[in-house]
């Protein structure tokens, strides 16, 4: 398979994430606590079954030669 | 059906205790080689009151199998394979942390200290996290800083790398052994995390991470044939390692599938000039109630580190990144590799003022299985394609709260 260029892809990423994060800046995306029941289930969570996904990561770490960028915790119940 | 269970769930009082117990276990057969790590882990977690919990773990890796202690090339005209030699080592982890959690933000703090015959290490770690925009927008900031030592043979700085010894053995490490050495590994890890929910069924999380390693960051056992006559060394790698990733993830959940839908991709590049991308997916949805399923497929590939090479007796120039450093690791060379696997969670939670078994508030037990098939491009041992590319791995965790 052949590599994308890093600098291409790092700089069309870039972009992206700016535009992102003008879009949340602007306040223009707001979820009201009565409507996180979704949001807030398990299945939702980006660091669910940590200790699963730390065994995975673990075995992954020592196969590859890249790390990190992985799931930090968030989703958010918003129950209090 | 399941969802806003855990909201809608929540024990009156509060919680007091919970404690999580798994294991893991990850195979790579092979005929000559092989690898098997055993990984249990528990942890304790106590929470005295709503804002503060403590956190006190186990962990140990108990590895067995074979490993080819010397790398050559196709040009190197070696027996490799057959001379791998049987290993094995436990690596036992204790941590403890904190944790505290106000109305819209967090702070937690760990410390970890493990030991192996030939590995010390000590860590320490904090992580800060904010809530703001009505819940909408996390933030999520974190430090880690490692202090380790790796047991060496006992050369000097001065000595030649090409006179390097490697080690055969872990017999003397960490005492005053006069043919050992310590050698220090310094590793500073920082990351930021931004978690956005954007409708009530889609969010979406972007991490960055940075890492710096500084000290002896290759493998003390591993020797590499450097010249055309056989002479071999001890692998040589640069001291110093700046590493930084990008990863982007989103969840959808589709409410006529009843289930929560997740992508996400990861970019790698480090100051050895290894780009990698990841790519995963993975899909969620209860089953029943109590029972979740979740399958995941990852494709993962990188380019070669930039003193890399099959083979090092093929004159490359001296005064060149592979002529000054050398190495036999094949997660330095270029490769591809796919995972596929998934995960089932029971969970039974007690209802309100009663306790499972009249002691559990609520119980869990996860099962899941991944296999992992790499694809080395050019990696080889002395010309043979190795054949422990295939990794299965197992997990069990039972969690309760008390």
């Amino acid at each position: 398979m052949k590599h994308l260029e890093a600098s291409v892809v790092l700089k069309s990423l870039g972009l992206a994430c700016g535009a992102l994060l003008t879009i949340a800046s602007a306040g223009c995306a707001t979820v009201r606590p009565e409507q996180r029941a979704i949001l807030a289930d398990p299945t939702m969570q980006f660091d669910d079954q940590a200790a699963d996904r730390a065994a995975l990561e673990h075995a992954l770490d020592n196969r590859e030669g890249s790390t990190g960028g992985g799931s930090v915790r968030g989703g958010g119940c918003g129950c209090n | 059906m399941g969802l806003g269970v855990v909201c809608g769930a929540a024990p009156a009082q509060a919680q007091v205790a919970s404690a999580d117990l798994s294991s893991a276990l990850f195979v790579e057969p092979s005929r000559h080689s092989g690898l098997t790590v055993v990984n249990p882990k528990a942890v304790l977690s106590v929470t005295p009151n709503k804002w503060l919990s403590v956190q006190g773990a186990y962990e140990a890796d108990i590895v067995s199998g074979a490993s080819e202690a010397l790398k050559g090339g196709k040009l190197s005209n070696v027996d490799i394979v057959t001379s791998a030699t049987h290993f094995s080592d436990t690596r036992h982890a204790l941590t403890g942390g904190f944790s505290i959690k106000r109305a819209a933000t967090r702070l937690s703090g760990s410390y970890t200290y493990g030991t192996e015959h030939d590995y010390r290490s000590n860590a320490f770690a904090i992580s800060a996290g904010t809530d703001f925009l009505q819940k909408n927008t996390q933030i999520d900031l974190s430090y880690g800083r490692g202090f380790d030592k790796v047991c060496t043979t006992a050369f000097s700085a001065s000595d030649a790398a090409s006179g390097r010894l490697a080690l055969d053995n872990s017999q003397g490490c960490f005492t005053d052994d006069k043919k050992r050495a310590s050698r220090d590994i310094s590793l500073n890890n920082f990351q930021v995390g931004w978690t956005q929910t954007w409708t009530p069924v889609f969010a979406t999380q972007l991490v960055l991470s940075a890492a710096l390693q500084n000290g002896f960051l290759g493998n003390p056992y591993r020797s590499v044939v450097i010249a055309s006559a056989g002479d071999q060394a001890l692998e040589n790698h640069p001291e110093n390692r700046a590493r930084g990733a990008v990863g982007v993830r989103g969840k959808y959940y589709v409410r006529s599938l009843r289930t929560a839908f997740s992508a996400g991709a990861r970019l790698y590049r480090d100051t050895w000039d290894i780009f990698g991308q990841t790519y995963e997916v993975d899909a969620e949805r209860y089953m029943l109630p109590w029972l979740r399923v979740l399958l995941r497929a990852r494709y993962y590939t990188q380019t070669k580190a930039l003193f890399w090479s099959d083979d090092y007796t093929g004159g490359e120039p001296q005064s060149g990144p592979r002529g000054q450093y050398w190495s036999g690791d094949r997660e330095l060379s270029p490769l591809s590799s796919y995972l596929i696997g998934g995960r089932v969670q029971a969970t039974r939670e007690g209802r309100k003022g009663e306790r499972i078994l009249g002691l559990f508030l609520s119980f869990s037990g996860t099962v899941s299985f991944d296999l992992l098939k790499t694809n080395l491009r050019d990696f080889t041992l002395g010309g043979s394609a190795p054949d422990d590319t295939l990794a299965l791995l197992w997990s069990l965790g039972l969690r309760g709260e008390f």
